[in-house]
């Protein structure tokens, strides 16, 4: 192998190395300064790897706050929350796609609009709208508002396009009934898809923090980045025991990305560009 | 508009609904209807009812004087308008503007420096694309808390490493000249792995053989990515564009956990300003005159979009 090109691979392997540092040291910080104590943590010439690790202190901050039931509420908002998104744009795709029916063309385009809506900029009139419906502080309120997914139609719609017609038309000859075509026959074949879509889906629901926001103020409704941000705000100077708690919030998802990593890229190269 | 749905539209002229009305091309077609209108029902009539009422709340409602607890609402015309802008909104216009033009450079330069990088054929670098979806997956108020934590004052690792390099320390969430840049680095950290994993894909989609001819005919690594990749790659970058731009625009929980728009306004972003005027301090003629911009922005850039890609497809 030539110099040249061994200098070169060194110099992609340094950079690529640095980059990873970058991004993993913060969560290796959080690591360290949670198992810390206190007078470890303030102090700036403490060595980076506590003296002796403090596991406490994890115990500490689950007893400080109910994290149980923030977890718990941030599963059913999650798992509810994605299962409609991918229902109703599996549904709305399909149909879009490959079902005739009249003033097709303007539903789809009433579908689309909520692209071209940020949630963002309503979030004013949202929670207006969801006080006069008696639905602040539910979990309806909570998860039926996002259960449209316009992205999820306009991805499902470009795939059931790109799906062969004559399938279709071949279980129609054989009897197959309308619902029947698209439960045995289109639907399985969009299983990859449902796969990238579930996993990117589920874990932005998961770490959704201002929809939750807008709609909750009790402690027993709220989410877990919620609960976290007011964790920290009722222990401002304990730093030791808001990494800790940031840390319980942190590992299950990073387990889950581990696991899932190749759906996750696929998940958002799928969102972005196509 | 795809063909299909041209088709459906003369389709649906030629056939309206009604008693044998049209040639009946199927024996299935009236099922279809019932079962399309089913499968889109869902879809339609919440997007309806979650986006698009609230989006006609947000236009109305900013033409009136606004508090939650104020049930009489009065005409007000444009008043929120110029009373937001000629306030803090229109300083958190610029800072929003700051803030996603710095975050657009710092994202889309990593991920296509990245991007390049673990596209080398070098062994074992595909693999090193994992760890950059780490950041982006984690929820926010977290990895801010940890950004928090190293920003702070005496014993903060970024204090520390600057103690260690004698370099002059300081307080940066809490000094209106670093603030926005502190909060700005871990926007970036937080969000560019995504850019990253985005230019490996458009990377991978320019053919390999046209990058070997290139170099075939001499080009070397900065020819081919000028005059190869870069070109060939238009419409990615102007997609991943779009979306750094549109999370640039909304930038909002990195500003409640490190923060709240301090000090003196110097981090308060558009969202940041919405949610403010509308939860907290209650003037709600304000955050919807804001919301109206918020809307308005993102507009603009899917526009800018559209007519972006139609220029390069009439120029290819």
């Amino acid at each position: 192998m030539p110099v040249s090109l061994l200098a070169r691979r060194a110099v992609v392997y340094l950079l690529l190395g640095l980059a990873v540092l970058i991004v993993a040291f913060p969560l290796f910080w959080m690591a360290v300064s949670a198992l810390k104590t206190d007078a470890e943590i303030v102090n700036p010439a403490a060595p980076l790897w506590p003296a002796e690790p403090q596991w406490s202190n994890i115990g500490q901050a689950l007893s400080q706050a109910p994290f149980g039931r923030w977890y718990l509420n941030t599963a059913i908002f999650g798992v509810a929350a994605t299962a409609g998104q991918l229902t109703t744009g599996l549904l709305a795709g399909y149909a879009f796609a490959l079902l005739e029916f009249p003033g097709r063309r303007l539903l789809f385009l009433v579908a689309l609009s909520g692209l071209m809506v940020p949630f963002s900029a309503i979030i004013v009139p949202m929670s207006q709208l969801l006080g006069d419906l008696g639905w602040l502080n539910t979990y309806q309120g909570l998860i039926v508002p996002n259960i449209a997914s316009a992205l999820g139609a306009f991805l499902f719609r470009q795939f059931f396009l790109g799906t062969p017609r004559e399938l279709g038309e071949a279980a129609r000859l054989d009897g197959a009934s309308e619902p029947r075509v698209f439960l045995s026959v289109y639907a399985p074949l969009a299983r990859p898809m449902i796969a990238a879509l579930a996993i990117i889906l589920f874990l932005q629901n998961w770490n959704n923090f201002l929809f939750p926001l807008i709609v909750v103020n009790t402690t027993d409704m709220s989410v877990l980045s919620q609960g976290l941000s007011v964790f920290q705000s009722q222990f401002t100077t304990q730093y030791n025991l808001i990494m800790a708690a940031s840390l319980v919030t942190v590992v299950p998802v990073l387990l889950v990305a581990v696991a899932a990593q190749r759906h996750i890229i696929e998940g958002i190269t799928l969102g972005a560009l196509d | 508009m795809t063909r299909t749905g041209r088709d459906t539209a003369r389709g649906t002229r030629a056939a309206p609904p009604g008693e044998g009305a049209g040639p009946v091309r199927r024996p299935s077609r009236r099922g279809a209807w019932v079962l399309g209108y089913a499968f889109v029902a869902p879809t339609v009539v919440l997007t309806v009812l979650f986006s698009l009422v609230p989006l006609g709340m947000l236009l109305w409602r900013s033409l009136y004087s606004g508090g939650v607890f104020d049930f009489a609402p009065t005409f007000v015309g444009l008043d929120n308008y110029t009373a937001m802008l000629a306030e803090d909104g229109g300083r958190a216009l610029g800072v929003t503007g700051l803030y996603t033009a710095g975050f657009i450079v710092l994202t889309m330069g990593a991920g296509l420096g990245l991007g390049l990088l673990l596209n080398s054929r070098a062994p074992g670098v595909a693999r090193l694309r994992a760890p950059f979806v780490i950041p982006l997956v984690v929820p926010v108020v977290a990895t801010a808390l940890i950004w928090a934590n190293m920003f702070a004052p005496r014993f903060g690792l970024v204090n520390r490493l600057l103690g260690a390099l004698n370099l002059p320390q300081a307080d940066f969430l809490s000094s209106p000249g670093l603030a926005l840049l502190a909060v700005l680095t871990f926007g970036a950290w937080q969000f560019f792995g995504q850019n990253v994993i985005l230019y490996v894909a458009a990377l991978k989609s320019v053919p390999r053989d046209v990058l070997d001819a290139a170099s075939v005919d001499g080009a070397g690594a900065w020819r081919r990515f000028r005059h190869v990749q870069w070109p060939m790659m238009r419409r990615q970058t102007l997609l991943i564009w779009v979306v750094t731009t549109l999370t640039g625009l909304q930038t909002f929980t990195q500003i409640y956990v490190l923060t709240q728009g301090g000090p003196d306004g110097a981090t308060s972003t558009a969202l940041y300003y919405v949610y403010n005027e509308g939860f907290v301090q209650f003037d709600t003629g304000r955050a919807n005159a804001m919301g109206v911009a918020l809307f308005l922005l993102s507009l603009l850039v899917t526009m800018a979009q559209l007519w972006l890609a139609g220029r390069a497809d009439r120029a290819r």
